[in-house]
């Protein structure tokens, strides 16, 4: 049997891989993309104080500290049965929403927009954002940096100091803002805005103006029917800091709809022998393999699974765009895991409505930010929606508040299956005959690429880059080719 | 000369953590001056690149995997690291720092042209820990030698 490997090779913490095997006649039999776990990380949040979590758990991964933050500090407030002033929750879903606009900013300009604006067959030298901005103008990439620069400069005002937010206890918030520090935030925000909705007019020009992508995209490579889930708020619009867990089918009809408590009552996981990362499914459905339907327990968390499962956004601008995407690609829900690059850039355009929203609410600048824990703490769980999928912080502690067991479940984690699928679909419909074609690496790349994964918060480490490479072997397992391709 | 040295690494991650440990100590024995600024980070590409506008000259210190022995240092340039290399240069959200420094310098903003790379020879990290192995403990005071006298260069360069 032909063995083909394609080795992400990342930084020291750790590394995934994708081993593909082929049958006698070289066409795809199975394929395994693994990624190593890091150990312990439940162990070493053991005997530390749950006020600690929040702080603790953003230095799982320099991707998404802010997601950490977020759903450690929620599951605190659970632990101590405590519910912040409704000022405190504003300020944290502010912080929040900065923080989305810089990292789906990020995505699509550096990671995901290469393959669309370069397109997928440009040399690897140039699909980059180097490659971007030289093709859209500088101009372009001055407003990327300066849209991070306003997200990282939100973050520290509310969180009190970069990247790694600290202001967040049991209970709300140990600072709110300023006046001053008011009306500059709603000034970055107007300008959020408006990047986004420039954004999209760059997705709408180059991509959909391009049949050849809008081919790609609507193409079978990358479709995959599963169920989604997703947070939404009261009336069934997307919110990535508080709600209730809906999932839908692959019909779009709503399976169940759960408060994060009860997670474990409607995820379980599957373990396969050949990786240390769990498959999470719905228990309700059951695990019937790697497979798409309406039988299959398969889920995927994304912003295409959050559009799928909500009603429409909570803010105008992103409702009409939310309405363009349904009615372009022919309604809801859409199973094109490369729309959901689309999607990301109308959850950014959502983001910053939301920034602006919440910062001109009245109450923002309460001095109400704080309500003091008087319950005895013993358990609790946070939720959010981290950028790439839904995130959960679960703790135990003792009558101390001491932590005594946790358990997370983090947003790529969920996609694990999901993944799996979209990259062996990809390489089976590449690799005919046992010949491997040139644009087999990106083609496999932007499969998952589609899921903005973060294999470093999977594993609990820091994420490398992933560079690919291939080995191809031989039937008596010796390499012939090796491919590289460092994007 | 405006120079930041830069500590970067998981502090959670067992050796991970050298490079923050070695800068720390930077921190702590170096004689108030002005011009240069000590940081620990846990970024890689673009984030990086960013806390690096504004400076003259850049020393980073970070722990990457090595069959060498363990606590082994390597000092180089930032150039004479694979573009891939397995430092905390790299992020895989966005792209390399060498990347992120031409982007960078392509709207125009103020990046140190010498960036010098400090690496410490780790084994691959799988566990969480607060704790240094011992090799990695006994090569901190030499990094810090290291950089203290790469620093010095740079006071004699202006």
């Amino acid at each position: 049997m032909q063995r083909i490997s394609i080795d992400p090779i990342t930084r020291l913490e750790g590394h995934g891989k994708i081993e593909i095997f082929l049958d006698e006649k070289g066409n795809v039999a199975n394929s395994y993309f693994q990624v190593p776990e890091l150990r312990g990380f439940e162990r070493f949040v053991v005997g530390r104080p749950i006020e600690e979590m929040p702080l603790i758990t953003n230095r799982i991964c320099g991707v998404c500290p802010e997601a950490h933050n977020m759903a450690a500090s929620k599951a605190a407030d659970a632990v101590y049965k405590v519910d912040p002033p409704r000022a405190a929750k504003m300020l944290r879903e502010l912080l929040y929403s900065a923080f989305y606009c810089t990292d789906h900013t990020t995505h699509f300009y550096a990671l995901g927009g290469p393959d669309f604006v370069m397109g997928p067959d440009a040399p690897v030298a140039e699909r980059n954002i180097l490659g971007v901005i030289h093709k859209v103008g500088l101009e372009t990439g001055g407003k990327v940096i300066q849209m991070r620069k306003y997200g990282h400069t939100v973050v520290e005002m509310i969180g009190g100091r970069k990247i790694h937010p600290c202001t967040s206890i049991p209970g709300g918030m140990t600072k709110g803002i300023t006046e001053e520090q008011h009306t500059e935030i709603e000034a970055m925000g107007r300008w959020a805005i408006e990047f986004a909705q420039f954004s999209l007019k760059l997705f709408n020009d180059i991509v959909l103006g391009s049949k050849k992508y809008v081919d790609l995209i609507l193409g079978d490579v990358y479709t995959h029917h599963t169920y989604y889930m997703g947070m939404v708020d009261e009336n069934n619009k997307v919110n990535f800091y508080d709600g209730k867990v809906r999932v839908v089918d692959p019909y779009g009809k709503e399976f169940v709809k759960y408060a994060p408590k009860d997670y474990a009552e409607h995820i379980a996981e599957h373990v396969e022998p050949w990786t240390y990362l769990k498959f999470p499914y719905l228990k309700g459905v059951g695990w019937k393999g790697f497979v798409d339907g309406f039988d299959s327990g398969v889920y995927m968390t994304t912003p295409l699974s959050r559009l799928n499962v909500s009603d429409g956004m909570a803010t105008p601008r992103a409702q009409e765009e939310y309405e363009r995407f349904y009615s372009t690609l022919s309604g809801k829900p859409v199973h094109q895991r490369l729309a959901t690059h689309w999607a990301r850039l109308i959850e950014l355009l959502y983001a910053a409505e939301r920034w602006v929203e919440l910062v001109t609410d009245s109450e923002i600048t309460s001095p109400n930010i704080h309500a003091k824990p008087t319950q005895i703490p013993i358990e609790g769980i946070g939720m959010v929606e981290a950028p790439r999928g839904t995130l959960t912080h679960h703790y135990w502690t003792d009558e101390r508040g001491i932590v005594t067991k946790a358990n997370l479940i983090v947003g790529t984690t969920n996609n694990y299956a999901p993944i799996q699928m979209s990259t062996h679909k990809a390489a089976a419909s590449l690799i005919k005959n046992g010949k491997v074609t040139e644009g087999l690496l990106n083609m496999v790349e932007m499969a998952f690429r589609a899921y903005d994964p973060c294999f470093g918060c999977a594993t609990h480490s820091l994420p490398g880059q992933m560079p690919l490479e291939i080995t191809i072997h031989d039937v008596d397992g010796n390499p012939v080719e090796v491919l590289k391709q460092f994007c | 000369m405006k120079t930041l040295v830069v500590g970067l690494g998981n502090p959670i991650l067992g050796d991970d953590g050298v490079g923050w440990k070695v800068a720390e100590k930077i921190g702590q024995q170096l004689p108030h001056d002005q011009s240069i600024t000590v940081d620990c980070l846990s970024l890689g590409g673009i984030s990086l690149m960013e806390h690096l506008i504004g400076y003259d000259r850049t020393i980073l210190i970070d722990a990457f995997a090595s069959d060498e022995d363990l606590g082994s240092i390597h000092v180089m340039t930032l150039n004479d690291l694979p573009n891939y290399s397995a430092f905390h240069t790299s992020s895989a959200h966005d792209t390399s720092l060498q990347n992120a420094i031409e982007m960078g310098r392509s709207l125009g903003a103020h990046l140190p042209e010498d960036i010098m790379v400090v690496g410490i020879a780790t084994q691959r990290i799988y566990d969480f820990s607060e704790e240094l192995s011992p090799p990695v403990v006994a090569a901190i005071p030499q990094a810090v030698r290291i950089v203290l006298d790469l620093l010095k260069q740079n006071v004699m360069a202006r």
